[in-house]
């Protein structure tokens, strides 16, 4: 029983944790850039929302709950899309907290 | 002075590789629809889907309207645009496009229809401040030959982010082949954009309009 107990708070916490998926994206210079990621990631049906940032060369998506999308079909996606991804990395901020940070960075 | 040397110098004094315009492929899965009006002396409309970030495919209108005699060209086509190369960097993007195709011309002076072939290439280079772009434009029926060559050189006094509206002031130098204008006509353009919109507008040495809308989606 307490196994169990332990592997639901795991996993539930696993799911909470796992949302936010950050890519460092080179060749990014431009919205047109921009806005053919976002249409190409928003197209996961994994993915339920999507940030950019120009000056930061970040591409940041949300998952659905429960959900992830693999690193190499991240890479894929944004190497379809004609740009290199130069790392990926699952953080804890959720996109709100990236884009307040990035909306105070602009202050 | 030729164009293509122009754009060599200028190129070195940016320090930059390469020379940058809007693309003729935007993004994958992505369509462009873009018109230019050019001082009186060409005008042109083009649709393009692209089914890869490398490939473009679709078609144009492009007339083509003499300044020294009455001469008229009125190009439909299709073209394919390719991507030859691309530089990903880390705060700049470099590019090589080539692109060809085939239509029908209306040529004035027989007042006929010919079979008309296009190719074209064009290199660029921007960063989030400098801009640069050299495009070569063949338009060839039996009864003409026209080139087009543009060079643009642009600096934004801020840098823009995705969702913020980007501002670019924009030098164009522009030359004809085949008697379409004589010399090289210079304009200074005012370019703003913001998501898949664009639109930028100025005036040419002779103080005539010239201007260009593109949207992407």
């Amino acid at each position: 029983m307490k196994k169990i107990l332990f592997c639901t708070i795991a996993l539930l916490t696993g799911i909470a944790n796992a949302g936010t998926i950050e890519m460092k994206v080179y060749g990014l210079v431009c919205g047109f850039c921009a806005q053919g990621i976002e249409k190409t990631l928003r197209k996961n049906p994994a993915t339920s929302d999507v940030v950019v940032s120009l000056e930061h060369k970040l591409v940041a998506i949300s998952t659905r709950e429960g959900q992830d999308i693999p690193d190499a079909e991240l890479t894929r996606a944004l190497t379809d899309s004609g740009y290199d991804v130069k790392g990926i990395a699952r953080t804890q901020r959720s996109l709100d907290e990236i884009r307040a940070e990035l909306k105070q960075e602009k202050k | 002075m030729n164009l293509f040397r122009i754009a060599l110098t200028a190129g070195v004094l940016a320090g930059a590789s390469t020379l940058a315009q809007a693309k003729p492929i935007a993004f994958s899965h992505g369509t462009t629809v873009m018109a230019e009006y050019g001082a009186g002396t060409m005008t042109e409309a083009q649709v393009f889907y692209a089914p890869k970030y490398f490939l473009s495919l679709g078609g144009g209108y492009l007339e083509l309207e003499s300044d020294l005699d009455h001469r008229r060209r009125e190009i439909t086509y299709a073209r394919a645009n390719y991507l030859l190369k691309r530089w990903n960097m880390e705060d700049a993007q470099a590019n090589v496009f080539v692109w060809g195709g085939a239509g029908q011309a209306y040529v004035s002076e027989l007042n006929e229809h010919e079979f008309a072939a296009n190719a074209g290439a064009q290199i660029d280079y921007e960063t989030r401040r400098v801009y640069a772009s050299l495009k070569t434009d063949l338009q060839r029926a039996d009864a003409f030959s026209h080139r087009t060559d543009t060079l643009q050189l642009g600096i934004a006094p801020y840098k823009h982010d995705f969702d913020s509206l980007a501002t670019w002031f924009v030098l164009q130098g522009r030359q004809y082949t085949g008697g379409i204008h004589d010399g090289t006509e210079w304009a200074l353009l005012l370019r703003l954009f913001k998501r898949g919109a664009w639109i930028e507008a100025g005036v040419t040495d002779e103080g005539k309009l010239q201007a260009m809308a593109m949207v992407n989606f």
